[in-house]
């Protein structure tokens, strides 16, 4: 069933097609929670409630639109207000999840990480959002709160100052 | 794509493990300030464990292992109790290790039990307890904050923690009688559920004593 046949099934009630169109953006979706409100708990706060909403707001999900960043907007929103109710200012720590293995491409990934993590915040989101979670621009913008064009003049400037930090 | 857009993407990052999201219809319950916590180690859901007079007023839950935290309207009925009055029955090292899968962690100090719980009175009067969780249904999960303290720390990369502080939580253990508990760390490693409860415990003490516990 494809994404347009979910989405009118679960716009008349249907609880499992909502949870079919959800269950593949849920990873990203709570990623992108994490990386706005650099708490997991926050994160999973926020994820929980934006589903909530999403499946409340349904109703008003224009078909034939893409849901993916119409989900994201709505987790991107909660997690903002959960970030700035929480009054939490702890920055975003990347790791990596496994030592270099041999046969890696040659890329000092621990390096990259630090400088990721050296970059002022806004800078870190765009590229973490981009890069990290594989966001488009659109959805990078729609997550952010920002402009298209605003996405992209960030992303240039944010990877201009890893490239210093990294060399 | 540029070199180093291609190494971002290459990132393999460690992130926090995604929860199992409820995408069924929501209750209707709002937040509201956290009135009381009440903290149970739950051996299977379902299981005589129950607060009955706080279920019908939880609004979140947080979930640790086989920890879940619980915030509720109004505490559980509970009493005061000495750490040593909430041990469980006397048990065997190798009683422990059927129960736990391993050694305890701690060597050279007496075991207690309490169902599926092994425990041991350490030094410093910090109570440390052992509960092999393995493949119990997860519980709803959910955030606590307020008045109770509980904050989320890392042991280790991929080790979290709970950090419990501040105003005073209901403990409920198979087994036992409700008794409020003082601050607690929750951890997990592998199987093991680990807890580590003293009226004194500062964090970094119980960080430092979690991290020489294998």
């Amino acid at each position: 069933m494809d994404e347009g046949e979910l989405v009118s099934q679960a716009q008349r009630g249907d609880g499992a097609a909502f949870a079919a169109l959800v269950r593949p953006h849920e990873e990203t979706a709570f990623r992108l929670a994490y990386v706005i409100t650099r708490s997991a708990a926050d994160a999973e706060d926020a994820t929980q409630d934006a589903l909530v909403k999403a499946w409340r707001a349904l109703g008003r999900f224009r078909r034939g639109s893409p849901f993916r960043p119409w989900l994201l907007r709505i987790v991107a929103n909660e997690a903002r207000n959960r970030r700035r109710a929480s009054g939490r200012r702890a920055r975003l720590v990347l790791r990596a999840s496994r030592e270099p293995m041999p046969g890696d491409e040659p890329v000092d990934r621990r390096a990259l990480l630090d400088a990721l993590n050296a970059l002022p915040e806004e800078a870190q989101a765009v590229l973490a959002c981009r890069y990290l979670l594989g966001l488009s621009e659109h959805e990078t913008a729609v997550a952010l709160g920002l402009r298209h064009g605003t996405v992209k003049s960030r992303t240039s400037r944010a990877l201009d100052r890893l490239r210093e930090l990294y060399d | 794509m540029t070199e180093l857009e291609r190494a971002l993407a290459s990132l393999e990052i460690e992130w926090p493990e995604t929860p199992a999201f409820e995408l069924r219809a929501p209750a209707p319950a709002r937040r509201r300030r956290l009135l009381a916590v009440a903290v149970a180690i739950v051996v299977a859901v379902g299981s005589a464990l129950g607060v009955p007079q706080s279920r019908g007023a939880i609004l979140r839950f947080l979930h640790l292992g086989g920890v879940t935290v619980e915030r509720v309207q109004t505490l559980p009925p509970a009493r005061e109790r000495a750490l040593r009055a909430s041990l469980g029955s006397p048990t065997t090292r190798a009683e422990a290790r059927r129960l736990l899968g391993r050694e305890f962690a701690a060597a050279g100090v007496p075991l207690y039990r309490a169902g599926r719980v092994v425990s041991a009175l350490l030094s410093g009067n910090v109570l440390l307890s052992e509960l092999a969780t393995g493949n119990d249904p997860a519980i709803l999960k959910k955030f606590v904050a307020g008045a109770t303290a509980v904050e989320e720390i890392e042991l280790a990369p991929g080790t979290p923690a709970l950090w419990m502080h501040g105003g005073r939580h209901v403990f409920v253990a198979p087994q036992l009688p409700a008794r409020y508990a003082g601050n607690t760390l929750v951890w997990q490693r592998g199987r093991i559920t680990y807890r580590l409860e003293g009226r004194t415990l500062t964090r970094e003490a119980a960080v430092r004593l979690a991290r020489t516990l294998r």
